[in-house]
């Protein structure tokens, strides 16, 4: 396990590293000014660029630019957005929390119907049952977000009015914002009126959550009908209809546990998709989260907005990544002792 | 095996007519392939077989119903949007935009992935080691938050924004190239060419890429269905194709304000791409199934 640690926390390291040089030369890929798209202070007087200068190394080499970059970012200095003229770590701190919100939502939702349907598609193999859950996730994986956002709002905030149609909480509660969590923000607060205000919450997520969880879903599905397919062909499944033991004894028993350590391995891969899906979502449901966030702030040419939503994003996904990984290796010892990763 | 005519050359065809074999006798397979050549017409000919222009503004006949609504007209089978343009030849000529250009672009990805993933399956070591952890970090990043970094870079426009789904598809062809090289490689017919002499680049071309060309093809159908979508939602989002184009996602996203009056405008277009990317993930899975019954032969 130590060995495994080790391998994951230096994959780690090595992307971070490549992230973040990424991100630093993409100050010197944007138009304008280095050291305006690095700082972000675009109305810096002769003085105060004295002291950029120094603060970023612009007067030394590249490599000392970006030692200085690097230092600047673990004391939390993002810059300046461009556009609001406000430090970005605090637009971060705001606008991130309501993005992992909205994925973390999706995940479960997506896992929570998506593995038992796959499940259920793998023990109707080749059945009518199997064949409309395929189908199903065929529709499901091609349709595009945007545009399935568009109806879920038609047909359930419009039509039916179920549910909101866009944000995250109704106005008329004031809940101070704590940690940006809107969930974790209403439980914290002494507000008298915090039951309607979670139900309230919980209504807004409903439909983001959903249009997001979608195109997942149908990945979870195959993925669990594949794993379970596996599972059921493998000798310690014959062995144990050999025993007698009953086909619900044997799926549960058997068929569900070992199949589900291989789907834990893939939903750390699969994050990455979700996330996109995610910042989509944002915009159509004015989710004031970090993806659309960054989509305002490429209309706004604001490039250090850009750089941070790069970082943070990335970063996110990364460490989900890195917890599947681990999630995986603890359930299932032969991964540990594997030399070399996939 | 007795073989009964000795005097008939035996046919071995090629992986990839193997592939054709199994793929044909699959009737939803040869059903998507179908209107996989149908969109392949419309975008190679679509623009001279509209019936409108698609630019032509007709201020009599605002947002007409399609002809099956009682108030529709026939002449504008799909109806039109709130500048009186016809949306069946908008729809066709979009075909180009969305379905055409993403061809285009997977072909690009393709071409540079394969030869970057055939490199770094020859070379080992280092260089390869540094790859596939490049490889890692850019897969693992989400891969519209990266086209959008890059048309941030490049400025918002159709063609910026293909440059930057083609770069972010090359990753995936490489990874792809590369696994399957690297698995032919321990294969033993491979050995029969280098021990008459040929060297290693001409043993990548005779021997290996036709056998692994199969599995290509099918990663270049999943990366297609996902430039597709790409290319709509970077062009709903307002940063790719221009207003006037009538590229699906641009199409959608000018609807958004007629949504509740003129449905129409906004479900035809959404269609569209629903269609074509259920269509090319048809095609591929497909493929995809042939492969695996092949291999359990």
């Amino acid at each position: 396990m130590l060995n495994f640690t080790l391998r994951r926390l230096n994959l780690l390291f090595f992307t971070l590293l490549m992230l973040s040089i990424v991100s630093f030369s993409l100050s010197y890929f944007f138009p304008g000014n280095v050291l305006v798209n690095l700082s972000g202070e675009v109305n810096a007087d002769q003085q105060r660029t004295e002291q950029l200068v120094v603060l970023y190394n612009m007067d030394k080499s590249i490599f000392h630019q970006y030692t200085a970059y690097i230092g600047q970012i673990f004391s939390g200095n993002f810059g300046l957005s461009m556009s609001s003229q406000m430090p970005i770590s605090y637009e971060l701190k705001t606008f991130l929390p309501a993005t992992i919100e909205l994925c973390l939502s999706a995940l479960f939702i997506a896992l929570f119907f998506g593995v038992p349907l796959g499940f259920i598609a793998a023990i109707f193999h080749n059945k009518p049952l199997d064949k409309i859950i395929l189908t199903f996730a065929m529709v499901g994986y091609s349709i595009p977000v945007f545009w399935f956002a568009l109806i879920l709002i038609l047909v359930f905030s419009i039509t039916l009015s179920w549910f909101p149609s866009s944000g995250q909480l109704n106005l008329l509660f004031e809940i101070e914002q704590v940690t940006g969590f809107k969930f974790i923000d209403i439980l914290l607060s002494d507000s008298q009126y915090q039951a309607q205000a979670l139900k309230d919450a919980f209504m807004h997520i409903v439909l983001p959550a959903i249009a997001v969880a979608t195109a997942p879903m149908t990945i979870f599905i195959r993925l669990a009908r594949t794993s379970m397919l596996d599972v059921l062909e493998s000798n310690y499944i014959k062995a144990a209809k050999a025993k007698g033991l009953s086909q619900a004894h044997i799926i549960y028993h058997h068929g569900i546990r070992n199949s589900l350590v291989g789907i834990v391995r893939l939903i750390g891969l699969h994050f990455a998709n979700l996330v996109t899906v995610a910042m989509i979502a944002e915009v159509i449901f004015n989710w004031q989260g970090a993806g659309s966030w960054l989509i305002e702030s490429i209309f706004a040419r604001d490039y250090t907005a850009i750089q941070g939503g790069l970082i943070a994003l990335a970063t996110f996904t990364f460490f989900i990544n890195i917890l599947a990984d681990f999630l995986y290796a603890a359930l299932n010892p032969l991964e540990r002792h594997k030399q070399h990763g996939a | 095996m007795a073989r009964e005519n000795i005097y008939q050359e035996e046919e071995f065809p090629s992986p990839i007519k193997q592939l054709w074999y199994t793929f044909k006798n699959t009737p939803v397979a040869i059903i998507a392939f179908g209107c996989y050549l149908f969109l392949v017409f419309f975008s190679v000919f679509g623009s001279f077989i509209t019936p409108h222009d698609i630019v032509e503004n007709n201020l009599d006949k605002l947002l007409v119903p399609p002809a099956w609504n009682d108030d529709g007209d026939v002449s504008y089978l799909l109806g039109t949007d709130d500048l009186g343009r016809d949306m069946l030849s908008r729809l066709i000529h979009g075909t180009s935009l969305t379905f055409g250009l993403s061809f285009v672009v997977v072909f690009f990805a393709l071409a540079i992935g394969g030869i970057i993933g055939s490199i770094s399956a020859i070379n080992r070591g280092i260089k390869a080691s540094f790859l596939n952890h490049f490889l890692d970090v850019i897969l693992s990043i989400p891969s519209l938050l990266l086209a959008i970094i890059i048309v941030a870079i490049l400025g918002p426009g159709l063609g910026n924004v293909l440059w930057a789904i083609a770069l972010v598809s090359i990753p995936q062809f490489v990874h792809v190239t590369r696994n399957a090289i690297k698995e032919e490689q321990k294969k033993g017919y491979v050995l029969i060419p280098i021990l008459d002499g040929a060297s290693e680049t001409r043993v990548l071309i005779t021997s290996i890429y036709p056998n692994i060309i199969d599995k290509v093809i099918i990663q270049a159908t999943l990366a297609q269905s996902a430039a597709i979508l790409d290319i709509a939602a970077l062009g709903f989002l307002g940063l790719g194709a221009p207003i006037p184009m009538p590229e699906w996602g641009s199409m959608l996203a000018n609807s958004l304000d007629l949504f509740y009056i003129a449905p129409w405008t906004s479900y035809l277009p959404g269609l569209a791409i629903l269609f074509t990317v259920i269509v090319t993930n048809l095609v591929g899975e497909g493929l995809r199934h042939s492969l695996k019954i092949q291999k359990d032969r």
